[in-house]
Order: C-alpha cells, then structure tokens, then sequence
C-alpha cells in the first residue's frame, strides 16, 4: 500500500480495522508514527467535540415531556367529557322526545284515551258544579267564549291533551257522562272528524283558533252536541 | 405508560449530551440548540412506539434533530446569514492547557466547511461507522469518506502551521 492511500484511509477513518492498511502500518515505522498521530489528533478532535452539555438539559427535557404528555392526557379527557355531555344530551333529547311526542297519531284516539284514562273521576249522577262565568273564564285562554253552559257541566278542568294545554269539560249525558275537549291546533295529531271504539264515539269540529271534540256513549247524539256547541260558542279573533 | 415513560428518561439520560453536542456543532449556538434537542425529544417521545431497536436509537434522534434543523432554516430564511465567529467561540473560562487546545480546536473545527464537518461530528462524537454516515445523510460512502479524509487533513494542515499561535496560548 502506498503511502498517499494509507494517509488517505488514516485520515478518512483513524480506527480502521481494513486488514491491509493495519498491516502496512505494522511494516513501516513511518506509517505508524503517522497513524498514531492520527490517532492523537483524533482524541483531541473528540475532546473540543465535546462541548460542554447545559447541566439542566436533562431535567429540562423530561420536563417538558412530562408537561407535554400532561396536556394530551388533559385533551384526551377534554374529549371524553365532551363525548359523555354528547351522550348525555342525546338521552336527554331521547326521553324528551318520547315523554312530550305524540304516542296517539291522530284527535281521536288520544281523546278516547284520554277519556278512559279520566272516567273514574266522573259519574253521570254529579250535579252541575261549574258556572258559566268560570267556563268562559277558562275558555278566554282559547279565545273563545259560550253564551251558556249547554247543559249540566259537571266539571271543566285545564289538561294536558297530548302536551297541550286544553280545556277538558265533562258534561251529564244520557247515560254516561260527554266529554268535550276545547284544544288548539295541533300540528302533530291528524284531525279525524269521527272516531269510535266498542263503547263511545267521537265527533271533532275544526275552527279557525281551536279544535273541538265530543265523545259520548252510543246513545248520545253526538250531532245535537256539535249543534250546540256551534250555536253557543264565540271566538273572539 | 409507566414504561414508555422508562423508556423514554433512559433514552434522555444516555444520549441528550451527544444529542446536544451534535446540534450545536450544527447550529453554533447553545441556546438554539437546546432548542433543538427539546424539539427532537418531544417528537420521539410522541413517536416512541415507532422505535423498536434501542441500538438503532442515537442515529433515529440525529435524523429527527436534523429533520428540526432544516425545518428551522425553512421558518426563519432570514436566520441564515452566516454566524460570527466569534459567538461560536464558547464563554466558559479557559484555564488549563487542554482547554486552551480544545477551544483553538473548537474554532478550527467550526470553520470546517459545514459537508466535511458533519460527517466528522457523526464520526467521532456518535461513533458511527462510514456506512451509517452515508446513511444518515443519504451520501454515497466514498463521498463520507473522501469529505472525512479533508476534514482530518484541513485540520491537521492548520495544527501544522500555527505553532506560534499555539504557543502564545500556551504560555
């Protein structure tokens, strides 16, 4: 190997381990002298290499990691909590919805229903307990008004008609008693003008501010109801 | 976590010293490079599952510290107007001989052409081999070593010819 080559490979890589500029450097004192200059150059380079490390790196660095790993951990429980409130809401929706949404589709069977579900609190044989003047009291809510209280009223009681307020007024019948229903325009019950289970029908009248809805047994004219009610009530819009 | 965590402090403690050695004989400032090697960290620590051989460590740093490095370059071009040379000389006081040595040294290293003193650095201080150099910084090994070759022979060159200049700082 000659010399130029070893000086290269020397100074290209001091700690060669290639066989033949090892064994050159062992036949020639020069090229050993060379080498071990090298070397000591070497060390020296590696020494001013080595610049002083900032003694606080190290805690800095785990620091900083530790703070960083500390915000993802915050943002990952930031987006849980945001996902458990999502939750939360859509339940809450949910129960709002099947609670006030309309489980009848349409005037007539939530009235029936409604109707079967009140029976028990009135009897045919109750005597008129309510005045005219408190009838219409309460019908003003709706607007409206009646001239008289078209037969005995047993009782006339604001409910809730399928999550809205509406006039319920129970009425002594033939047989048992008529329920009327004073209730605004609903957009989620399709209006059925007659309706009619086993034991009692149904009959409702649309007008401009309110719709109303006669159910009796089977031996009430339902139509001499309506004609009543027609001729006594006055909407005030 | 706890042992990612683990992983994580002994990748620190073992290698943030020649981690922060190499990125200063890069940048020439402390505290940029400080910077550097925070940056380097915390992007291994959110790609730490990605490192399976821990031999393969200090070369998969250097690659994300120089990747930080270059991104430096791109958000400042103004940065990158060539440094002093006297803010590469470091202020820590010298007092013996071999400090004395090491600080001429340190300038004659910092002059080196940026392409010869990089693969220097990696070689003496990171202990790689040619191959892992021309690796590193997607070289041809001949190229590594012809550029290591100069660096050596420029600096050996300057050792040379300034004896006097040594010997004021000697005595």
């Amino acid at each position: 190997m000659d010399d130029l080559q070893f000086r290269r490979s020397i100074y290209a890589d001091p700690k060669t381990t290639d066989k033949d500029v090892r064994a050159a450097q062992q036949a020639d004192p020069g090229k050993r002298k060379f080498a071990q200059d090298i070397e000591k150059l070497d060390q020296d380079i590696l020494d001013a290499l080595k610049v002083p490390v900032p003694e606080d790196l190290y805690d800095k660095l785990i620091l900083r990691q530790t703070m960083s790993s500390h915000q993802q951990q915050k943002k990952k429980a930031r987006i849980q909590l945001a996902m458990a409130a999502s939750v939360a809401f859509v339940l809450g929706l949910t129960l709002n919805f099947m609670q006030f949404s309309s489980a009848y589709t349409n005037l007539g069977d939530y009235a029936l229903a409604h109707v079967y579900h009140e029976a028990e609190y009135f009897s045919n044989q109750e005597a008129a307990s309510v005045s005219l003047a408190s009838l219409n009291q309460k019908m003003a809510s709706f607007d409206g008004s009646f001239s008289t209280t078209m037969g005995e009223l047993i009782a006339a009681e604001f409910c809730r008609f399928d999550s809205m307020k509406s006039l319920h007024l129970v009425f002594q019948g033939l047989n048992s008693p008529v329920n009327v229903f004073i209730i605004p325009k609903n957009k989620d019950l399709t209006f059925s003008a007659d309706f009619s289970d086993s034991k009692l029908r149904g009959k409702s009248m649309a007008f401009d501010d309110a719709d109303i809805i006669v159910v009796g047994d089977k031996y009430e004219s339902l139509e001499k109801w309506q004609e009543n009610i027609n001729r006594n009530v006055q909407w005030s819009t | 976590m706890a042992t990612k965590q683990k992983r994580y402090e002994a990748l620190v403690k073992a290698l943030h010293g020649d981690l922060f050695r190499y990125a200063y004989w890069l940048c020439h400032d402390k505290s940029i490079a400080e910077d550097l090697v925070q940056e380097t960290f915390l992007r291994a620590w959110r790609a730490l599952d990605s490192l399976k051989d821990e031999k393969a460590a200090k070369s998969w740093l250097i690659t994300i510290l120089r990747r930080e490095n270059a991104r430096r370059f791109e958000r400042k071009r103004f940065d990158m107007s060539e440094y002093e040379e006297a803010s590469i000389t470091d202020t820590i006081s010298v007092g013996t001989e071999q400090e004395l040595e090491n600080h001429w040294l340190r300038e004659k290293i910092a002059q080196l052409p940026e392409e010869y003193r990089e693969p220097l650095v990696l070689q003496v201080l990171g202990g790689f081999s040619g191959e892992e150099i021309a690796d590193m910084l997607s070289l041809n090994k001949n190229t590594v070593m012809t550029r290591l070759f100069r660096a050596r022979n420029q600096l050996k060159d300057a050792l040379d010819n300034e004896p006097l200049m040594r010997g004021q700082h000697n005595g």
